[in-house]
This record gives structure tokens, sequence and C-alpha cells, in this order.
């Protein structure tokens, strides 16, 4: 793993008496994409405005590159961000916006004129110097707000739910755009998001949050296909969140019936949830699975088949390249290594506590 | 159909809206001093004003005034919108609340708790206080043009520029400023026409010797109205229509920028002619507070002199400023008695004052005069025997006051409209003229002419004789068609009433306008009023006082104030100087022995008698 870039100590911070972030630790590393997902709330814009020095934490430490920059005023720091909204100066010519960060730094003109033209074209913008902000499209807006960002070369850039005003079409082709982006820069990109889509394509490392807690973190595969908790499951794509039973090891009772799983270490008969992606669920003719069941819905999505399957009195959703008619009378079985066994807190705040060590 | 009646509807409330305005610029270019009649157009009133200090200095104060309060409310308002956006929700409510404030209250109670502030803090009334008072009150206007479109703009874009290595204030100035700065001109736009057009705060918090050019205005309607406030009004009121117009097309301005209309950055910028426009309007406003900025700096040798309005020709100051370097502070009072209430209020404002004979009585009686430095007035020695004399039924001695101008009251007729002879009072009482007649609207000169009918004193104190008087007035109330003060004058000029009792000073400018105009003092008697000029017990200037009063004693001095007030001269010298022998030796200006023996002064009645009066007067005006 590269060298660790900013580390964040112990942070907490609340706002009007409400607690947003609490006791969090976070550390992250040179030259990675690293996304804090996580619903609206969660706090993931919260440590994002820390990091840039917008917000000063109750208590806690922010480290950059092994130095304290806790008290140090946002101009001082050596990141950038793009703001959700562009944030551009509207009263100033693309050039102009693009070109104030190196005017204060006192840059000789030649190499601000260069700067522009190259941070145009890096962001397929070139022939658009002269134009006024308020005349660009929301994507093209949101280049010029990326532009007027690497031209400072930061080591780190801060994304703020950038592509959040964006239609779906612009955004997917942004999120390439992004990729491209962070790979010809070669720093680092901490972006901030809900969309869980948007997190799995284009991150190294995804730190979901929930309530002022990590809940989890890990490359995208990790996230998705191990979720620790239910948060996690439930906001990661679409899951079989199931009630179940750890009978013993590598044993766990699934609605009534027993499943093999490669899950240890949980105890003997205790509560869990069991996560189950819908891709996961094997449809079988009746005889030859696990539970019996029916099909109440199917839907062509394009790729795969979406069905809904009534088995032991829970709605399962499976995800198919193969179709079973609505009404058909099937088999579920799941592969061991495809059942996630989690613990299951008691109540909400022990959830979100829970995972946070 | 329908669409007529809109339109005639739409034409009715517009003139309305917009009649008084119009009728008063197409006055400003009468070249007759009546309002009643046209006398063809001129600019001469236009001209008049560019040389008329006392009116140019108040447009200095004003401007300065607007100029200074519109910079300082604009900085401290914008200054505290980003502190309270900076607030938590419910603090910027109520601070948003408690800011309003000042601007929903009655400006009278503003102005009269500032006055009562700086009254607390012996802070001196003036300039200074009218300045603080504006920023007082322009603040709020400021705060209501920029705090909603503070609130539009994005909080990201400041917090961009300091992402991108600015300083605190400069990202503020690169960043917010720029899209607030339509908003911040606007308000400040707003101040500008606020203070401009304040009357009511100026007016409690300016002390004496100090006028903008509303509370001169006020002064001048009191005394009744020069045409040349006609055309100064004229000028205010497109100037405050230039400023709203700039202010509207500011926001359409930024309207256009928000919405993207501006493709690239040469379109939205203002064009060379606006720009010469904009600098050449500044450069006036600028240049003009310079040109006059002389008169705030206080002198120490200066002398407060107050009088009557229009009772003075201006040119006299300037000739005695230049002679003496000491800086006259003119001011002008309403009527005699808030003259009194003034000097009462504030004993120490004024050097010199010029009120009528029983009004030096009533301060002398109240140690309000100090005697007169006879040395340091030797041209005293113009001032004809006769009227040392008559000076002497309220100043015994002749040691406190030099007359001025003097005068009788009698009746202004019209001779086409009345065929009697106008002999007697008793005409003011013929039902024939009824709705024809004008009464003064003064309790002295009203009780004076049903006193001097009935053949009383006019200085009666006899309770019988006034009740008897007093029932006459009510008696003749539904005969008058007006009680008026200066009005008389104009409206005898116009042909809109036969009869007026008038002063005699006033007659020769009247006939001058109207020549079938005559004047006539009754056979039962009237009053002669002498008017002096008498230095305050406190003044703080007496040896500039008695200059003052030695320098109007002067003929050639007097004869110029003469040609300006058309009252009569007690000064022999002077009257000697008048060219025009008609005027020289005109019965109206310098009526016969026959007639003055006939008329009486007024002495003081004493608090009783004031109270008296003033009693009786509440009745007649009520008709119980």
């Amino acid at each position: 793993m590269s060298k660790e870039l900013i580390r964040l100590e112990h942070i907490s911070k609340s706002f009007d008496g409400e607690l947003i972030l609490d006791d969090l630790d976070l550390v992250i590393h040179e030259n990675e994409f690293v996304t804090l997902l996580g619903p609206s709330g969660c706090g993931k814009t919260t440590t994002l405005r820390i990091i840039g020095g917008f917000e000063k934490p109750d208590s806690g430490r922010v480290f950059f590159d092994g130095m304290d920059i806790t008290g140090l005023a946002a101009n001082r720091r050596q990141l950038n961000t793009v703001f959700q909204k562009y944030a551009l100066f509207t009263h100033m010519d693309v050039a102009e916006n693009i070109a104030f960060g190196l005017k204060i730094k006192n840059k000789p003109r030649d190499y601000i004129e260069e700067k522009i033209h190259y941070a145009l074209k890096l962001v397929n913008l070139e022939g658009y110097e002269h134009r006024m902000p308020g005349s660009l499209s929301g994507g093209q807006q949101q280049r010029v707000a990326i532009a007027r960002a690497i031209v400072n070369e930061p080591k780190v850039l801060l994304l703020d739910e950038p592509l959040g005003a964006l239609d779906l079409k612009l955004r997917q082709d942004m999120q390439y755009e992004l990729i491209r982006l962070k790979n010809e820069l070669g720093i680092t990109f901490i972006y901030v998001t809900h969309d869980q889509e948007e997190a799995l394509t284009m991150s190294d490392h995804i730190v979901v949050m929930n309530q002022g807690y990590i809940q989890q973190e890990g490359t995208p595969e990790d996230i998705y296909n191990e979720p620790e908790n239910a948060f996690v499951a439930d906001f990661i794509g679409d899951s079989n969140i199931i009630r179940a039973t750890m009978v013993r090891d590598e044993l766990v009772n699934i609605l009534g019936t027993d499943f093999v799983c490669v899950d240890k270490g949980f105890g003997e008969n205790k509560p869990v949830d069991v996560v189950i992606r819908p891709e996961d669920v094997e449809l079988v003719p009746r005889g030859q699975g696990i539970i019996p069941g029916k099909v109440t819905h199917a839907i062509f999505k394009g790729v795969h088949y979406e069905m809904e399957v009534e088995a032991s009195g829970y709605e399962w959703q499976v995800d198919s390249t193969r179709l079973f008619e609505a009404g058909s009378e099937v088999d579920i079985q799941v592969d061991p290594f495809n059942i996630q066994v989690m613990n299951r807190p008691e109540s909400e705040d022990e959830e979100a506590m829970a995972i946070d060590v | 159909m329908r669409s007529k009646i809109e339109k005639l509807y739409m034409g009715i409330i517009l003139l309305f809206m917009y009649a008084p305005i119009l009728t008063l610029i197409v006055l400003s270019f009468n070249s007759s001093k009546s309002r009643a009649r046209w006398g063809g157009f001129t600019f001469k009133w236009y001209i008049n004003l560019v040389h008329d200090n006392s009116v140019l200095n108040a447009l200095a104060n004003t401007l300065i005034i607007a100029l200074i309060s519109t910079i300082a409310a604009t900085i401290i308002g914008t200054i505290t919108c980003v502190g309270i956006m900076g607030l938590k929700r419910r603090s910027r409510t109520v601070l948003m609340g408690v800011t309003n404030i000042p601007m929903i209250n009655a400006d009278i109670v503003t102005g009269i708790s500032l006055m009562l502030l700086f009254k607390v803090m012996h802070f001196e009334t003036g300039f200074g206080t009218v300045l603080i008072a504006h920023i007082t009150f322009n603040i709020p206007y400021v705060m209501l043009a920029v705090l909603p479109s503070l609130r539009t703009i994005n909080p990201n874009i400041y917090e961009a520029a300091l992402d991108l290595g600015a300083k605190p204030f400069y990202a503020f100035r690169k960043s917010v400023l720029p899209d607030l700065a339509p908003s911040v001109l606007a308000g400040a736009l707003m101040a500008f026409t606020m203070s401009i057009d304040d009357f009511i705060i100026t007016y409690f918090t300016k002390g004496s010797g100090f006028d903008t050019l509303s509370t001169k205005i006020y002064n001048e309607v009191k005394r009744g109205i020069q045409p040349e406030i006609y055309a100064l009004s004229s000028i205010i009121f497109l100037a405050v229509i230039l400023l709203l117009a700039a202010s509207s097309y500011i926001k359409h301005r930024q309207n256009s920028l928000k919405k993207g209309k501006y493709l690239y950055k040469a379109d939205r910028k203002i064009s060379r002619g606006q720009a010469v426009a904009l600098a050449a309007a500044s450069a006036f406003i600028v240049i003009l507070a310079m040109y006059f900025g002389g008169v705030f700096t206080r002198k120490n040798n200066q002398l407060f002199v107050y009088n009557a309005g229009e009772y003075l020709d201006p040119e006299v100051i300037e000739m005695f400023e230049a002679e003496t370097g000491i800086e006259v502070v003119y001011d002008e009072f309403e009527t005699l008695e808030i003259m009194y209430a003034k000097m009462v209020q504030d004993d120490g404002a004024y050097d010199v004052i010029c009120p009528s004979d029983y009004m030096i009585a009533k301060m002398i009686e109240n140690g309000m005069l100090q005697e007169l430095d006879l040395d340091q007035i030797p041209n005293r020695k113009n001032i004809g025997e006769q009227y040392m004399e008559a000076s002497r039924s309220f100043d015994p001695d002749n040691t406190y006051s030099v007359p001025y101008c003097w005068g009788t009251v009698g009746i202004l007729y019209n001779k086409t409209m009345v065929d009697d002879p106008v002999n007697s009072w008793d005409i003011l009482w013929d039902e024939k003229y009824s709705g024809q007649i004008l009464m003064q609207d003064s309790i002295r000169d009203a009780f004076m002419v049903a006193l001097k009918r009935r053949g009383f004193s006019l200085n009666t104190k006899d309770p019988g004789e006034l009740e008897l008087a007093t029932e006459d007035l009510i008696a003749q109330r539904p005969l008058v068609q007006a009680y008026v003060i200066d009005q008389a004058r104009d409206k005898m000029i116009g042909g809109e009433a036969a009869l007026a009792v008038t002063y005699s000073g006033e007659v020769l400018y009247a006939q001058n306008e109207n020549p079938d105009l005559e004047y006539s003092v009754p056979d039962e008697g009237s009053n002669v009023w002498i008017d002096s000029w008498v230095v305050t017990k406190k003044a703080k200037n007496p040896e500039a006082a008695m200059k003052w009063i030695d320098f109007l004693c002067r003929p050639e001095i007097a004869l110029m104030n003469f040609d300006f007030v058309t009252y009569s001269t007690p000064n022999t010298k002077a009257r000697e100087l008048i060219e025009d022998e008609n005027v020289r030796n005109s019965e109206v200006a310098y009526p016969g022995n026959d007639i003055l023996k006939r008329c009486d002064a007024y002495s003081y009645l004493g608090e009783d008698g004031d109270l008296l009066y003033s009693n009786m007067w509440k009745k007649v005006k009520s008709g119980i």
C-alpha cells in the first residue's frame, strides 16, 4: 500500500448541539481515489470540509503528510476543492476563473496562460477561455471548476458531490472523465457522494458512513460482496437481508432451513443477519434445491431477469439470466460462499457503533 | 369599450399622481411671482437659485450629508449583513427584525429620540448630529437591499476563493462582493435618495444655523414660498427620478447576468457612454460638495443671526462678511411666537435677532436681551428721531433695540371689485363682500381690527371689550374667505379676493404686480409696528452683533434692504437716497402724521394678557 497522506484522529463535530461526527478516525493514502459514501446527514460532507479547512473539528486532530494542520486556514492548505454547485466566480470569464489561484500565487503570465490551456484541454473545454460561466451548461461549469482546482497542482483534490446537479447521462460520462483525470494527474481524490453506483464505479477505496460513524471501509469489491452489517448491505445495491440464527460454525438456519456457510466464530444459536445478493440466489426446478417457493413477479431488465420468489414466508429478490415465469413452482439454493453472515445489533444506535472500532 | 374605460381609469390615476408635480414644474417657469397669474415663460428662478447662497449652502449640506451618510451606511450595512448571515437561523431572524424597526418606526419618533439622545449626551446639534442621524436611518435601507441578494449567493463561492489560496478579505472582495455589488449599489442609491428626501429627522436633529434643502424649503413655505423654491423642488424631483432609474437599471443588469444572458465578458461591460455619464455624475456631486465644503469648517468668528423670512438682502450678508471677516450664520423664523419658543429652549443659539415691538418688550421683561454698546453703533444717528421716540413704548430708554423696519396695518383692496370708499374697518363686516375678505391669521392683528372698529385700545386687557371683539370676529367668520399670513399678497395680486388685512410693506410690491390694488388705513385707527434689532443676553459674540447692527444702519445698506424688503425704513438718510420720487414720498411707505396719529404700537400684554387673547382667539377660530 502507498504512503499515508491524510490522517484524521478522534474527530468530533456538532452543529447546534447535534452531533454530526463522533470520534472519527480515518486514514487516506497517496494517489488513492477515496469515496466517502453515505446517506445525507451521515457526516461525509462535514468530514470533507474538515479536511478542506472550512470547518474546525470540536476535538481531534488532522494530519497532512505528517504535519498537524488542524488549525491551518483553508487558504494555506495544499489541497483544492470542487463544490457541488460549481461555485464559479460569475463575474469572471472561464480563463479568469482558472487563473484565480495562480494569480494569488504570483505566477508569471506565460505560466498562467499555459496552465489555462492545459487545464481546459484536460477537461475537454478548449476554446472556452473567454466564455462567461452563466452561459455554460452544468457539466461545462463543473469542468471549469475542476480545471480551476487542478491548475494549482494540489496533492489532494476534494470533490463534494460534484456530479449531484447533473443529469444521468452526463453523470455517467463525467464518472469516466474523473477516473481518467485522476490517472493522468496522479494525485489523491477524496470524493463525497450518496450514490453507491458512482462510488463503486470510480473508487479505489470506499468509506461507508452513517450517523457520524464509519460503517465499513474497503475496496468496492469488499464492500459489495462482504458488507459487514445490514446498513452497508442495504445501502450498497439490492440485497436479501434476512434475520437468521447461527446454529454453529459454518451452519446457519435461515427461515427454518439449515444452510451451509463459510462463516465461523459467531457462537452457537446466536441471532444474526444474513445477506444474500439477488444474483447469488439460484433458482432450480422444484425438487432440486433447498427451499421450495413460487415466482410472484418476473421482469426483463436487459442483461438479466428480475424476479421475486415467495419462499418460507419471505419475498426473495432474485436476478438471473434464466427466466422462470410468474407462477412457476421453483426451489431456491445458495452457494455457501455467497451467504454473508453479520452480527445483529439490538438497536439502531448500537448498529451504528458496533462496527466503529 | 372596456379597454377605453381601463385607459381612462389609468389616465385619471396618473393625473392624480402627477398633477401636483406638474403644477410645481410649470410654476417654476412662471415669470410672475404670483401663483395666480401666468406672467410668461422664464428661467430666472433657476438663475436666481444659482445666485442664492443660502439655498446653495443648503444644497451643499444636503449633498454632503447624503454622500457621507450613504458611504458610511453602505459599509456598515453590508458588513452587518455578512455578519447576520453567519449567525444561527434563530438569532438571524431576531436581529433582522430588530434592524428593520427603525425603518417602520414613524420618522417623528426616530427624530425626537435622536434629538433627546444628542441632548442627553451633550452633543452640539448641527452638521455632526444630522450626519449621525442620517447614517442611522440609512443602514436599514442598505440592509434591505443587500440581505436578500446575499442569501441567494452560493456560500461556496467564498470558500472556493479561500480554497484557491485567497486570504479572507481578498476572497470576500473578489468572490462575494462583485455578485453583491449591484445590490450594494442599489442600497446606496436608496440610502442617498432617503437622505436627500428626509425632512422630519433632519428637522429635529439639526439645531440652529444649519439647514438642508428640505428644512430650508420648509422655512420658506411658512413664510410664503418663493418661485425659486419651485425651481429647486423641480430639480430635486428630477434628481430623485434619475436616482430611481439608475437603481432599477442596476437591478436589471444583475438579473441579466444571473440568467446567463452574457456570453462573453465584453457583453456585460458598460459602454463608454454609460461610463462617462456615471463618472460625470459622480464628479459633479463630489465637486459640488468640495466647493461648498468650506461651509462646515466652523470658524471662531461667527455671528448667529435670526430674522424673519425674506427680511434682508442676502447680498448684505456677503458684504458684511467680506468687510469684517465675520462669518454670518443666518436663520429665519416663521412667526415671532416660534422665535420666542426657540429662544426659551436655547437662549444662546443666536447673537442678534430682529423681533417686533411687543415681543421686544416681552424679552426685555424676561431678561433675555442685553443692553447695546452704543459706542459700537455710531450709525444709529441715521435713524429718525420720531422712530426712536416711538420705540420708547416697548424700549423706554432706547437701550436695547435699534429700529430696522416699520409700517402700518391696513386694508389692501382691489378697486375694480370694491365700489364703496374704504375708510372704515366696517367694510370687512359688509355682507356684500362675503367670501371676498382675507383676514390675518395672527392673534394681535385680528383683534386689533375688531377692537379699533369699536374704538377700543388695541392693547386693551378689559375682558368686556375683548368679549365684544370676539363676538364681532365670530360674526365676521362666515364672510371671510380665509385666514392667511403671507398668501394675502399673492391672492390679491391674482384677483382672488377683494379685501385683505395687510402690512403696508407688502403694498408697493403688490401694486407693481397688479395696478388695481389700493391701500388704506381706516379712520378708526390701526397698528403701527416697528421691527428692531436686539442682542441676546447669552450672545456668544456680542461685539460682532454690535458691528452687524451698525452695518445695517449705514444709509446705503439700509437702502439695499429697503429695495429688497420694500418695508418702510426708519433710516432717514436711506430714505433720502431713494431715487424713485413716488416711492420716497409714498403715502403708503411714509404715511403722513395724520395717519400715524391714529395708530398705536402693540405693547406687551403680560402672561395673563397673552393667555386671555389666545383663549379668545381659540373661540374665534372654533366659532363657539
